[in-house]
């Protein structure tokens, strides 16, 4: 499976980039990303979500998945991540950080 | 020209035009003009300010405002002319509307000592330094000009490198030591989220491409000046950097964006390049999910503008580029209002306050075109009959 997170946006306006293909991650690590996109139901979320309609300064999310032949990406902004999603947002911002 | 603006602009725009600029045919009441009213409603005696308060939100025009802001209209109001600021701590939780956890804890009202927090303490000073810039220079009051209550949360999830404006507080972030201190630390951070406050009521620049650039613009304006008056700097002696002591010691740049000089503020193996553009001949053309197209990055186009007319005036830039900007973003620019619109009307509201010609109108110009935008309106042009 392949990850692709990017993160721009923010008051800092920074850009957070991270590519993980979880083949070359360790065992344990590998099947806590592939249960995050599962539980996320990644596949099944709309590519685009509403802009709040509010608000400045909110962290702004790409985030593409290629698994299993399949290929999706989301585009999504602070506040309106979904709640099954941002574990795994958390967790690949900590990866982008290593 | 203002009638073509009302017949172009929503109703709601439409109040705002009418009742900032003066020319209303109707008057709220019929006998006093609003902008009397409000006049009275800030300045007056308790009953004169209890009478023009009601008569302003009594009357359709308000009513229909009310409407369109929805819940916003409605936060806490307090009598005029008064500071009303609380902090709150969520201490380090990390949440969003599917699980709120905003506000947090009540840790320090209006009038309450030092809680010994320094960032319970700086989002309390901050936002005091921010409302008294807005009170004292540009005689407004608080973020929505009514005196809303002044939110803040602080110690917001953890790690968290940011600090934003969610339509109703301020909420700060701790940082991650790694490469960002709390964002309370910087006291331009808390004027700029404040603004976002006052851009939301006024121009209400959508968050997106130039409009959202130039939506992030007047939040770094009004954050360096808050700062400037706070350390009593004239225009040449301020730094013009946005976010100064953010940073840790690890990271190499001495900012997050550079007003003066943007693009040169960080330079970090880690980090990038600072990639602001100072010239329009270096706008990044960015599709919508890289930072909403860019709003954090073409800022630094308008900033520089910003900067380089307030050095050219001199003196302190928040008495007179600072007004000139204050007017444009009250009364001039409008939901999707570009570089092009902002340097046009900053410049014909230079003239209007200034004078045709004047120092501070050329002033203007100069900031704008080395900026890269030329400006495109007469210097006469479209002065409102008084
Ligand atoms: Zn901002």
């Amino acid at each position: 499976m392949l990850i692709k997170l990017e993160r721009t946006g923010g008051f800092a306006g920074l850009r957070t980039a991270v590519t993980l293909d979880t083949d070359t991650l360790p065992a344990e690590e590998a099947r806590k990303l592939h249960e995050m996109v599962d539980s996320a139901g990644f596949f099944n979320l709309p590519a685009k979500f509403p802009l709040p309609a509010r608000g400045a300064d909110y962290f702004v999310y790409r985030l593409t998945v290629e698994k299993d032949g399949r290929k999706h990406t989301v585009d999504v902004s602070d506040p309106a991540v979904p709640a099954t999603l941002r574990p795994l947002l958390q967790s690949l911002v900590v990866y982008a950080r290593k | 020209m203002y009638k073509n603006n009302l017949v172009k602009v929503s109703p709601s725009e439409g109040v705002r035009i009418a009742r900032r600029t003066q020319i209303n045919r109707a008057t709220v009441q019929g006998i006093i003009p609003p902008h009397m009213l409000k006049e009275l409603a800030q300045r007056g005696d308790q009953k004169q300010r209890e009478r023009a308060f009601q008569a302003l939100t009594l009357s359709e025009r308000i009513r229909e405002r009310r409407e369109v802001l929805g819940p916003l209209a409605t936060a806490v109001a307090t009598p005029a002319g008064e500071k009303r600021r609380t902090v709150y701590d969520v201490k380090n939780e990390c949440c969003d509307p599917h699980s709120p956890c905003l506000p947090g804890s009540l840790v320090r009202e209006e009038g309450d000592p030092s809680k010994g927090d320094p960032s319970v303490d700086e989002a309390y000073d901050g936002a005091g330094a921010t409302y008294d810039l807005y009170r004292e220079i540009f005689e407004r009051n608080s973020i929505d000009d009514r005196g809303m209550r002044i939110d803040s949360t602080v110690h917001f999830c953890q790690d968290y490198n940011n600090a934003f404006f969610n339509g109703t507080q301020m909420v700060y972030g701790d940082g991650d030591v790694d490469i960002f201190e709390p964002f309370t630390r910087a006291i331009d951070v808390i004027g700029h989220e404040l603004t976002h406050g006052v851009t939301q009521y006024e121009a209400n620049l959508l968050y997106a491409f130039q409009s959202g650039a130039l939506n992030e613009s007047m939040s770094d304006v009004f954050g360096s000046l808050v700062k400037q008056r706070k350390l009593n700097q004239t225009a040449d002696e301020a730094d013009w950097l946005i976010g100064e002591g953010l940073f840790t010691s690890k990271v190499n740049g001495k900012a997050l964006r550079s007003m003066k000089e943007p693009g040169t503020a960080y330079d970090d193996p880690k980090l990038g390049r600072d990639p602001q553009p100072a010239h329009m001949r270096d706008v990044k053309r960015l599709p919508f999910w890289e930072d909403n197209g860019g709003v954090h990055i073409n800022s630094g186009i308008p900033n520089r503008a910003f900067c380089i007319t307030a050095m050219e005036i001199g003196g302190f830039a928040w008495e007179r580029a600072g007004r000139i900007w204050y007017i444009a973003l009250r009364d001039r620019l409008r939901r999707f209002s570009n570089f092009q619109d902002a340097a046009n009307k900053t410049f014909l509201v230079a003239g209007e306050l200034f004078g045709a010609g004047s120092e501070e109108q050329k002033a203007v110009r100069k900031g704008w075109t080395d900026a890269g935008i030329n400006i495109t309106v007469r210097a006469m042009e479209a002065i409102p009959a008084r």
